[in-house]
């Protein structure tokens, strides 16, 4: 490191750091101030290890996980699967053609701008906040809620990401439509379509897949499916059955994962290869996430 | 279709079409139809919604008058929000950086380590902030510390994923050079990997931060902490017009952290 001090005069000059060093002190600090304030006792910090041993002991090592449980937690598992399911049907349904709004290569520059927002201000709602102010109203308690608010947030994500992918098009089979006469809604269907459709689909899937985890929180407020059953085993010091249900949990989500992955990728390889631009988009789509 | 009858020899063959697209699609309509199924699923009707649409046009009538006195009483909870985002994404990044490493065929030491964090990291994954939360405030007690255990490992989660894939993608030249003048494991990631990730890292930990926001809604639900705590009480009292306060709150302090970190992001990245 203190190599800079060489001799040679035709070394080139470090850069400034500066401004690095600057940004770091700044978050430290915040971080810092944020540890020193935050409403946490020492107290309960240092019982912390006990308290997540004797949890973790209770749900899996002290009598086992109640594994006569393991038909209902599968039951309401499936559930909460469902309700993704169809969330995400909703939201594939309804974000596609606001998907081709948003776009600015194939729609106006402002209606992808109002398209835009429009989107934006879906997606700055969790699930949770819209089951609670629209869907439970509206559909009353129970999984029908869960699923409206799912596909509701759905359209925000899904509706931004397709607009994203539509405007990466190659402009080649969109000409060519026109060329051949093609009216608004055929250029559409036939220039744009077959060239999004693999990569929207895979994006249905991933959001599937973070639909599932979505769909447990709903449960809580209830929304239906295994968050509800997962918080009535806690409340009632069930900790065995909740360890059942965190199994179930895992198992059920690793396989839904593995499948719908697997598929994901059968169908990219079908398109066009895009490994370039996979860490941008699995940024995008972790953006889904919330 | 009857196109294949053309006279003209020198059109190419159609393709073979693919058995891949009907198996999707009758996949597709069987899960749909299933799931919806009044017997086997969630029991969903278009009609019953829309017949009971105006069900809550009281609630969403109150919800659109907010009472914008209740909100001083909001902030010291937007307060512990974002402390708990800000503690979490500090940890959560911190644990995430070395995992990361391990998760990636590039930087793994060996084949077990690579296969047993992998494994670890997909069942970390699996489990949904909520029940992190939940879980949590079963074993410490409400109150923010468990909704940054909770943060914490969905941050985990999230940073280690996306950080192995970009760690996947490195240029392997400066690997290659590091070991050539002797580097050993940990000094060959240090200086050939991690100068090449390290924007992708920021980048991340940025998003990941914002993630906590959101999420601090809903772990707060359970107890965990932040302003999740007020919206829970503020439903459970059916006090519709100071929900929809923390609502809008919520909505603008998101909107906030989003302009600031892309801002950042721009800036250092």
């Amino acid at each position: 490191m203190t190599a800079a001090s060489g001799s040679a005069g035709t070394r080139p000059e470090r850069p400034s750091k500066a401004k690095r060093n600057l940004a770091l002190l700044g978050a430290a600090i915040v971080v810092v101030l944020c540890a020193l304030t935050v409403d946490v006792d020492p107290a309960e910090l240092a019982r912390l290890p006990v308290g997540v041993g004797l949890v973790f002991h209770e749900m899996f090592l002290k009598s086992g996980p109640e594994w006569s449980y393991l038909p209902d937690a599968l039951r309401y598992m499936v559930e909460s699967l469902q309700i993704a399911w169809l969330g995400t049907v909703l939201g594939a349904i309804i974000s596609l053609p606001l998907g081709f709004f948003g776009a600015r290569n194939v729609s106006s520059g402002l209606v992808s701008n109002v398209m835009r927002q429009v989107l934006n201000a879906i997606r700055a709602f969790p699930e949770v906040v819209l089951a609670i102010a629209i869907m439970i109203p509206i559909a009353g308690l129970g999984p029908v809620a869960g699923m409206l608010a799912i596909g509701l947030h759905s359209v925000g994500t899904l509706g931004k990401l397709t607009a994203e992918v539509i405007e990466g098009i190659d402009p080649g089979p969109v000409e060519a439509a026109r060329a051949t006469g093609a009216r608004p809604l055929q250029v559409q269907r036939w220039g744009v379509l077959p060239q999004v459709l693999p990569e929207v689909i895979a994006f249905w899937l991933y959001r599937f897949e973070i639909n599932i985890r979505a769909s447990a929180i709903l449960g809580v407020v209830g929304a239906g499916g295994i968050g509800f059953s997962l918080q009535q085993a806690l409340s009632f010091n069930r900790f065995e059955r909740a360890g059942i249900i965190i199994i179930v949990v895992i198992g059920v989500t690793i396989l839904v994962d593995t499948v719908s992955g697997w598929v994901r990728r059968r169908i990219i390889e079908g398109a066009e290869a895009r490994t370039d631009a996979a860490g941008a988009e699995a940024l995008g789509a972790e953006g889904a996430a919330s | 279709m009857t196109a294949v009858t053309s006279p003209a020899g020198h059109r190419p063959a159609r393709p073979r079409p693919s058995l891949a697209v009907p198996i999707g699609l009758v996949a597709f309509a069987a899960l749909t139809w299933l799931s919806a199924s009044e017997q086997f699923g969630i029991g969903f009707d278009l009609g019953d919604i829309i017949a009971d649409i105006d069900n809550g046009a009281e609630i969403i009538a109150q919800l659109l008058s907010p009472n914008w006195e209740f909100l001083p009483r909001t902030f010291e909870r937007m307060l512990e929000t974002f402390q708990m985002a800000v503690l979490a994404s500090f940890i959560g990044c911190a644990v995430a950086l070395p995992v990361a490493f391990l998760a990636s065929r590039v930087t793994a030491p060996n084949l077990p380590t690579f296969l047993l964090d992998r494994t670890v990291l997909s069942v970390v994954r699996a489990i949904p902030d909520i029940l992190y939360a939940m879980v949590f405030v079963a074993a410490v007690g409400i109150g923010p510390l468990a909704g940054i255990l909770a943060l914490v490992f969905f941050n985990i989660g999230v940073v280690a994923k996306l950080l192995s894939e970009t760690v996947d993608g490195v240029d392997t030249g400066p690997i290659e050079a590091a070991r050539a003048s002797g580097a050993n494991r940990l000094q060959t990631v240090r200086w050939s990997v991690l100068p090449q990730v390290f924007p992708n890292y920021i980048a991340y930990s940025l998003y990941t931060f914002e993630l906590n926001i959101r999420a601090s809604t809903v772990i707060g639900i359970v107890g965990a902490g932040g302003i999740g705590v007020l919206l829970q009480t503020q439903y459970r009292f059916l006090a519709w017009s100071n929900v929809s306060v923390i609502i809008v709150e919520l909505f603008a302090f998101v909107l906030l952290i989003e302009m600031l970190s892309i801002w950042l992001r721009r800036r250092l990245v």
